[in-house]
């Protein structure tokens, strides 16, 4: 599921957005999806995007958050709390596709 | 003298630092907990302590602090100054606490009749040869005799003979030692040879005529030489920019970070007058323990010269002319709204805080600019700086404790982050770790095995066909530590993908658990790491590639960038605290703060965010970095949200939220994705030989803006390159 949205994203993250940043907690239930995410599609989504920055930031006890940068300095963050790693996906997918 | 390997620290009230994983703390056990442990009494209180501990911890534990000169909880035991002598109930002798291991049942009496003698006894022999100097003494206020005399000594003298008095000795330009004081304790001797590794010093002589000393007219020439300073318990050891400047009674003392290095020691800044007069270590078991380099620790007069103290905008004519601040943001703001995004560009240097980065980002990202470097490059083939274990010191500096195998990849961990390196002895010293290199042979004060210095070697291991790949397999605990003036090369992404290979095989065959990392780099500046956080771009290639009509450096002196990279007419600010190369350059000059004048955050090799604090104010019309670019995106119709430093760190948080954990490490993982990225980089390793760029103690010490503007690290590249006679010294003393 998450890998077919991956897929579709394809080379697309630097339609729209400048720099995409993911908070999470390295241990914490409700950053679980996110982790997920990471280990399974990152490695993906970056070998289709090799000059975006997709910066992960773990820090222990924070909320999971996607932080998408767009052009003039204008930012949206979506809370990934409790998302299991397909909706972390449809998150990503819709800061992608989203114009700011 | 009794040698016995130093014991770790039991007394964790003193210890600031949070987290730390040291491996043998005996404090909070209980009697119940472990069946091997002593019970003894301290004046009758009772207290369980492991076999094996001194008298002298047990009474620590307690809360009782014994009198003692040679002792150290840092350096091995040498019982020689008698001073911690205590009774113990129904003994015919008092005991040395420093040496002696307490037996079961032992009432040590710390304040009986007969330790009061012991102690007034000692105290009279150590004055009796002690020069009258205490006026003129530069450790007066400060000084263990002074205190210990007051404390334990007799209320009167019965001295009537001659004293003695021992020649004064030069070993260099940082060290004042005035002989005559020396009580003989022997603590710089057990420094110089156990923590530093350098074995200069040494005794002479016995008795009445002993004298320490280097014997030969010989400079005590290492990296952390200052610390003899801060152990000598007496005047006889004392820094000599600091000598005759201050008393330590009329000083205040601000707790801040060092930024000449990537370890981020913990210091603190004397300061009077807002003038900063000296700098101090403090402890931090994590990081710097209770040494820091000498760069460090005599830099800051540096903090006093070549200062840019007014707005500056180049004339007609080509020269900078001061102007007012007005004038200065009227044309920046001006210059940056005239152009396209595309059109301008930023390259931060190396001792930027991380408030001033990201309201440097935040602006040029406003403006529709993602054109902002570091001076440092590092490799963005793979993952790049997206994973943060990716560039930092995964292990830790504490990790090279419990690590069996240490494998330094070109990089001189001496000179480059001197701290790790002694961290990196210690280990060498006391848990047997095995090191190896590759890269250039150079003296790193513990031996190791040299494995070459090309690269075809590092390919080799990479590959497992190298003879060492055995001891790698074999390893415990193994850490590849890969310096980043290795990654600077043209080829650093093929360096980055072999070290990264040899540490997930090391990783993979030592069978290691999950929470053990191998792979590390080790930075060489205090902004790279935050820098690298927040989403700047290593390295200048961008700007390069599309050289911009408006550059903005922020205390960039390193020149990566010059005129002859940037088209005809284009605008080059400089903000920044040292007129150094950036400045040089620049249609406009901005004047900063450096870091005793500034609450900033910086963010150490191993990760840990750190906040230094303001010791004294910037001078003249210089002002905090974060509030010039704030001012400016004001000025420039694109103003950043936020007015206090609080609100620029919760902004630091949007962006990276490790940056305000202050003092912990945040772990971070991901090793595999980072692997498997870097083994599709296609990047064929060059034939040069790894070199890192410091290689003797001469390139130690001026290497940023601040150290290249100090006369006392100048009269130190003296000393070492023509000898320490030759630097010019003030008559003293």
């Amino acid at each position: 599921m998450a890998a077919a949205v991956v897929r579709g994203i394809g080379s697309n993250l630097s339609k729209n957005l400048r720099e995409v940043r993911l908070h999470l907690c390295q241990i914490s239930a409700a950053s679980q999806g996110t982790r997920d995410f990471i280990e399974q599609h990152y490695v993906t989504l970056k070998k289709a995007n090799p000059e975006f920055p997709i910066l992960i930031r773990e820090c222990s006890g924070v909320q999971p958050v996607l932080w998408a940068r767009y052009g003039f300095g204008k930012e949206h963050n979506v809370s990934l709390d409790n998302m299991n790693a397909d909706q972390v996906a449809k998150a990503l997918e819709s800061v992608v596709n989203a114009k700011p | 003298m009794l040698r016995l390997p130093a014991v770790s620290r039991a007394l964790a009230g003193a210890a600031h630092s949070k987290g730390s994983i040291s491996t043998t703390n005996n404090v909070w056990t209980s009697v119940r907990a472990s069946s091997n442990m002593v019970e003894v009494f301290v004046d009758g209180k009772p207290v369980a302590v492991e076999p094996g501990t001194t008298v002298l911890q047990a009474c620590e534990k307690v809360g009782v602090q014994i009198p003692r000169f040679c002792y150290h909880d840092r350096l091995s035991v040498a019982g020689n100054c008698r001073m911690c002598l205590v009774e113990i109930e129904k003994a015919p002798k008092p005991v040395a606490a420093c040496a002696m291991p307490v037996m079961k049942g032992w009432n040590i009496l710390t304040n009986s009749e007969k330790t009061r003698k012991a102690r007034e006894g000692v105290m009279e022999f150590l004055l009796s040869n002690h020069p009258l100097d205490c006026p003129i003494c530069d450790q007066g206020g400060e000084c263990d005799l002074q205190d210990q005399s007051m404390m334990f000594g007799a209320d009167r003298s019965r001295f009537t003979e001659e004293k003695r008095a021992v020649e004064d000795k030069n070993i260099g330009p940082l060290i004042k030692t005035i002989m005559t004081r020396c009580i003989h304790c022997t603590r710089c001797v057990r420094f110089a040879s156990e923590v530093a590794g350098v074995e200069d010093l040494g005794t002479t002589g016995r008795g009445n005529t002993m004298q320490i000393g280097t014997y030969v007219e010989k400079m005590f020439m290492s990296e952390l030489s200052g610390n003899v300073i801060d152990l000598c318990p007496v005047g006889a050891l004392t820094s000599k920019p600091y000598a005759f400047t201050a008393r330590p009674w009329e000083t205040r003392k601000t707790e801040s970070i060092d930024v000449l290095d990537a370890v981020g020691s913990n210091i603190v800044v004397s300061t009077r007058g807002g003038e900063v007069m000296r700098i101090l270590p403090r402890l931090n078991e994590d990081v710097n323990e209770e040494w820091i380099s000498d760069k460090t620790r005599f830099a800051y007069d540096g903090l006093k010269r070549q200062r840019l103290i007014q707005p500056m905008v180049k004339d007609a004519s080509g020269q900078l002319v001061a102007t007012t601040w007005e004038d200065v943001l009227t044309r920046v703001a001006g210059a940056l709204q005239g152009v396209q995004g595309s059109e301008v560009g930023a390259i931060a240097g190396g001792m930027v805080d991380a408030e001033a980065l990201v309201a440097l980002k935040d602006l040029l990202n406003r403006l529709d600019s993602d054109t902002l470097c570091t001076e440092e490059i590092f490799p963005m083939a793979g993952a790049g700086t997206d994973l943060r274990s990716n560039y930092l010191l995964n292990s830790r500096i504490t990790g090279i404790e419990e690590s069996d195998l240490l494998l330094l990849v070109g990089t001189n961990p001496r000179y480059e982050a001197p701290l790790f390196n002694a961290r990196v002895r210690k280990s060498w010293l006391h848990n047997e770790l095995q090191v190896a290199m590759v890269g250039h042979k150079v003296d790193l004060s513990y031996s190791y095995n040299h494995l070459g210095e090309t690269t075809q070697v590092l390919q080799e291991i990479a590959a497992g066909t190298h003879p060492f790949c055995k001891d790698l397999a074999q390893a415990k605990k193994p850490v590849v530590v890969v310096g980043s003036s290795a990654l600077q090369r043209e080829d650093g992404a093929a360096i980055f993908k072999a070290v990264s290979t040899i540490a997930q095989n090391s990783r993979a065959s030592s069978g290691v658990e999950e929470g053990w990392k191998v792979l590390n780099v080790l930075h060489r500046v205090a902004s790279q790491v935050a820098a690298l956080d927040l989403g700047y771009k290593p390295g200048v290639d961008a700007i390069r590639k599309n050289p911009p009509k408006v550059l903005f450096l922020l205390g960039a002196d390193a020149g990566c960038i010059t005129r002859a990279d940037l088209p005809k007419d284009s605008f080059i600010i400089y903000q920044g605290h040292h007129g150094d190369v950036g400045a040089v350059m620049a249609d406009v000059i901005l004047p900063g703060a450096a870091y005793t004048e500034k609450n900033g955050t910086y963010v150490n090799t191993e990760g840990r965010a750190q906040q230094t604090r303001v010791a004294v104010t910037a001078p003249g019309m210089a002002r905090e970095d974060w509030k010039i670019l704030r001012a400016i995106s004001e000025l420039a119709g694109v103003t950043l949200p936020y007015d206090t430093v609080d609100e620029v760190r919760r902004r630091l948080e949007e962006v990276s939220p490790n940056l305000v954990r202050y003092d912990d490490v945040e772990e971070s993982n991901y090793f595999k994705q980072a692997h498997e990225l870097s083994k599709a980089v296609n990047q064929s390793l060059l034939a040069a030989p790894l070199v890192p760029p410091q290689l003797t103690v001469k390139d130690f010490y001026m290497t940023d803006p601040i150290s290249r503007a100090s006369q006392t690290m100048a009269k130190c590249v003296k000393a070492v390159t023509e000898g320490a006679a030759a630097v010019d010294e003030p008559s003293i003393c």
